[in-house]
């Protein structure tokens, strides 16, 4: 009895100090994994991807997004350094070599800000995958997600008038038991999608013996997006 | 930033807040910090009647907060979604915690003025049906003015950490911005509300409520002083993120902002209005008026310095 008044107090007391302290170091609030939840990650091996940029069409498509529009971009980066000769081609510009992509697009974080600072609980995490999405009904549109976002990976969806991030597919391929359509389209196995807590699944497999590296980790987001990047022996 | 990968594309395409948030913050400093002084005032000289000082600056607050609001509002994607804030919660939220403290703030703002206007009001025949109002809730009027007092300071200090809470960027993520809000709203709010005060309801320029502002006035614009120079430190001193960041002061069209709008006429135009010139100048009601404005368009200015040079300055 008075144990559990005291844990009652104590629950109390938490509730009330967070109200005041959770402003104050907000992108810090940090949710609890639990490993027996699926917790889904998605790789991207540069060493494959060619830039087709299919992945980006398939996406739109699956997910309805205005022309023009896309919940991921690719950008092209070479490894040549700009005003100096190509060490391959010997060309000073545009020799078109080395040049690798890296796919950007929401890093579903474990500990992701947009959802902590949505006044309106419209991004949010869902129940029962885990994974960040949107409620369209929800969001007021104040951008807040937006420059709250380390990675850019949220924007506003013209037609809806409210924010929008890659969620996996969650609602279109992911609710009929299909894999994400970027990763269905992709014809050159640059991107594996599955859930990492599943010691048989061949992303867990995968990611346990290869070396794979997520973007800005400084920000302790903890990202669900793996790379496994081009590394370059020797020149 | 020797990361094995990293990218420097974005989805968002530009600025996630734009003008109409800084004006927003602008406005909503002004508010809290004209009500935070005169209140302070009032309760440190136990003062009991409707100064010309508490009326300007209740009518100010009232005015500013209101056009925040619409600032606010015209900066979302859809206006007609505004509801939304107001009807869901997320209190790991600071937006949604500093919609809550409005909540009360707003109509709190609108009583106090409401009390402070009384004289004016019985002299105004179409306004008596507010007499009643008035007359009823007298009793409660101590209670709302300390009670809106912590609110006003609670809503410039809450601008600051909606902000702050921008991981990515370095201008936008210090700790000490909240502090920098707290006192720039207070002396521009002071600022904008004195000058109200003495062109509209006859304060006098050498009154006793004059002389409580002007010995306040230096001491914040002191600590806004330092507030600045410990967040240009630190990012000057900072990882490699903070300076890279630091450029903003030195470069781009933003540091004219900076050193033109904020240092020059924030803090050097009231300096040298004040000091520099002869006693007859600096005691006349020009200078006075120049003196205001220069603090209210610092104020605007290290506000849009903030949010433009901040959200350009990303990591
Ligand atoms: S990458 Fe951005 S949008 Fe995606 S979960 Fe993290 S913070 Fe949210
Ligand atoms: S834009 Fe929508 S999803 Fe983003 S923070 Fe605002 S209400 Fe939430």
């Amino acid at each position: 009895m008075s144990e559990n008044l005291e844990r009652r107090r104590f629950l109390k007391c938490l509730g009330a100090s967070s109200l005041i302290l959770a402003p104050l170091g907000c992108s810090s609030v940090k949710e609890k994994e639990d490993i027996n939840k699926t917790h889904y990650v998605m790789v991207f091996d540069q060493n494959k991807c060619v830039g087709c940029g299919e992945c980006k069409e398939a996406c739109n498509k699956a997910n309805h997004l205005p022309v023009g529009k896309s919940r991921l971009l690719m950008e092209e980066q070479s490894s040549a350094v700009e005003g100096q000769p190509c060490p391959h081609c010997g060309k000073t510009n545009d020799c078109g070599c080395q040049r690798k992509f890296v796919r950007v697009s929401c890093q579903q974080c474990k500990n992701a800000p947009c959802v902590t600072v949505c006044p309106t609980g419209a991004a949010h995490r869902d129940e029962k995958t885990g994974i960040v999405t949107m409620d369209a009904a929800k969001c007021a549109g104040c951008k807040y997600c937006i420059g709250a976002c380390p990675y850019d990976a949220r924007f506003i969806n013209k037609e809806t008038d409210v924010a929008d991030n890659c969620d996996f597919c969650l609602h279109s391929k992911l609710a009929i038991g299909e894999l994400p359509a970027c990763v269905q389209q992709c014809r050159y196995d640059a991107l594996i999608f599955g859930d990492a807590n599943d010691p048989t699944s061949y992303v867990s497999k995968l990611l346990a013996v290869k070396d794979s590296v997520r973007i800005k980790p400084g920000f302790g987001t903890e990202p669900s997006l793996r790379y496994i990047p081009i590394v370059k022996l020797g020149v | 930033m020797d990361g094995s990968i990293e990218f420097t594309m974005g989805l968002s395409q530009g600025i996630a807040w734009p003008w109409p948030i800084a004006v927003y913050l602008f406005f909503a400093g002004i508010s809290g910090g004209a009500l935070s002084v005169a209140l302070f005032i009032r309760f440190y000289k136990k003062q009991t009647e409707n100064t010309p000082f508490l009326k300007a600056a209740s009518l100010v607050s009232l005015v500013t907060i209101a056009l925040g609001m619409l600032c606010l509002v015209i900066d979302l994607t859809n206006p007609l979604f505004f509801w939304r804030i107001l009807v869901f919660y997320n209190l790991n939220s600071v937006m949604s915690v500093g919609v809550l403290v409005l909540n009360a703030y707003i109509p709190l703002v609108a009583l106090v003025t409401l009390f402070a206007f009384e004289e004016e009001i019985k002299a105004c025949k179409p306004l008596h049906f507010l007499l009643p109002i008035i007359d009823k809730l007298r009793v409660i009027r101590t209670p709302s003015e300390k009670l809106v007092l912590v609110l006003a300071m609670s809503v410039c200090a809450y601008t600051g950490f909606l902000i702050s809470a921008l991981i990515r960027f370095p201008i936008i993520n210090t700790s000490v911005l909240p502090a920098l809000f707290v006192a720039s709203g207070l002396s521009a709010g002071a600022a904008a509300a004195k000058m109200l005060a003495v062109s509209v309801f006859k304060e006098d320029l050498h009154s006793k409520d004059m002389h409580t502002l002007h010995s306040l006035e230096w001491p914040v614009m002191a600590a806004e002083a330092l507030f600045l120079f410990m967040i240009i430190m630190s990012l000057a001193t900072g990882n490699a993120g903070a300076q890279s960041a630091f450029a903003a002061f030195h470069s781009g069209t933003w540091a004219y902002v900076f050193w033109l709008g904020v240092v020059g006429m924030g803090f050097v135009g009231p300096l040298l209005l004040n000091f520099a010139t002869g006693k007859a100048f600096s005691h006349s009601a020009k200078a006075f008026f120049l003196s205001g404005a220069c603090a209210v368009v610092g104020m605007m200015c290290l506000r849009l310095f903030i949010i433009y040079a901040g959200q350009l300055n990303a990591i």
